[in-house]
């Protein structure tokens, strides 16, 4: 009778003792994955960062060579309100541009005071680009150029340059550093969209920059946008008339 | 973990290597798990029609 209990409980301890094993195995993968997704990860961009800051004086340096008035526009109104045009002989303002950086080359430095965050930016958002830091969309114009400059960044690994980008809030400044100078932004609103809200990256007139990143934290279900404006830098002239001018053939 | 060592065929070396082969095949199929997960813990915050 006893011997009978214990052979049918055997299997049942064999099921236990099996599955035991499973949740350890599992437990041990989960661990793995969090260990390199939130710390493994951040030596590699560590290693990437360190070795584009040696180098992003160099591009800086080597693309003074290439900048060139790209276009001139007559300065804005001095009362936009009324329209004023400005007399003939003022001078205008001009538009510099800087060579477009190769893709997955590291162009420019971003730094966000408030959040104590300085990363090298590359050019591209793929996904090997993006583990090295915060990357350009290469089809937006370079930041400090008219229109809307868009840069993407993890937020939670890799380093996670974006991770405190929510505390963010109007009038704060962002700096970013190409070959052409210092670009000032000034933070005008911070929205969350789905992943799919392309629209964020549209043209604006003047000059933008759109940093776009993850959200909630340790999820990449919805994007929080930070949108913000040129208030300082080579092009602000250029990028104010920018916004208030009208070709001759619009009207 | 013995008794799977001992289910391999052929001599010790050739079960060394089936060892190696497997722990590499293990280790890549992790890697890319692993990255595949990651991006659903954080995809690089791009956004675009395929994200």
């Amino acid at each position: 009778m006893e011997c009978d209990v214990l052979q049918e409980t055997r299997p049942m301890n064999r099921a236990l003792k099996a599955s035991g094993w499973i949740m350890i195995g599992l437990g041990v993968l989960i661990l793995l994955f969090l260990g390199y997704q939130l710390v493994g990860t951040n030596f590699l961009t560590a290693r990437s960062q360190d070795q584009a800051q040696q180098t992003i004086e160099e591009r800086f340096v080597a693309a003074q060579e290439d900048i060139e008035v790209v276009d001139t526009l007559p300065p804005p109104p001095v009362d936009p309100g009324t329209g004023t045009i400005p007399p003939e002989d003022e001078v205008p303002v001009v538009h510099y541009g800087e060579p477009a950086p190769e893709q997955g080359e590291g162009f420019g430095v971003l730094t966000i005071p408030k959040i104590e965050g300085e990363h090298v930016l590359f050019e591209g958002v793929d996904r090997a680009t993006l583990k090295k830091g915060p990357g350009h969309m290469p089809w937006t114009p370079l930041p400090g150029q008219p229109g809307n400059a868009v840069i993407s960044g993890h937020r939670t690994t890799y380093g996670a340059p974006f991770f405190d980008l929510d505390q963010l809030a109007p009038g704060d400044q962002i700096l970013i550093e190409t070959a052409l100078g210092t670009h000032t932004y000034e933070v005008r609103t911070s929205f969350i969209v789905s992943p799919t809200a392309v629209e964020v990256t549209d043209p604006k007139r003047g000059a933008w920059l759109t940093l776009t990143t993850c959200n909630p934290k340790f999820s990449a279900r919805e994007r929080l946008i930070i949108s913000a404006e040129l208030v300082d830098g080579p092009n602000l002239a250029y990028a104010q008339a920018d916004k208030v001018f009208v070709p001759a053939d619009a009207s | 973990m013995r008794r799977l060592f001992g289910l391999l065929p052929g001599p010790l070396p050739a079960r060394v290597a089936i060892i190696i082969v497997l722990v590499a095949v293990i280790l890549v199929a992790l890697f890319f798990l692993f990255e595949w997960a990651g991006d659903l813990l954080d995809s690089g915050g791009v956004v675009g029609p395929g994200q």
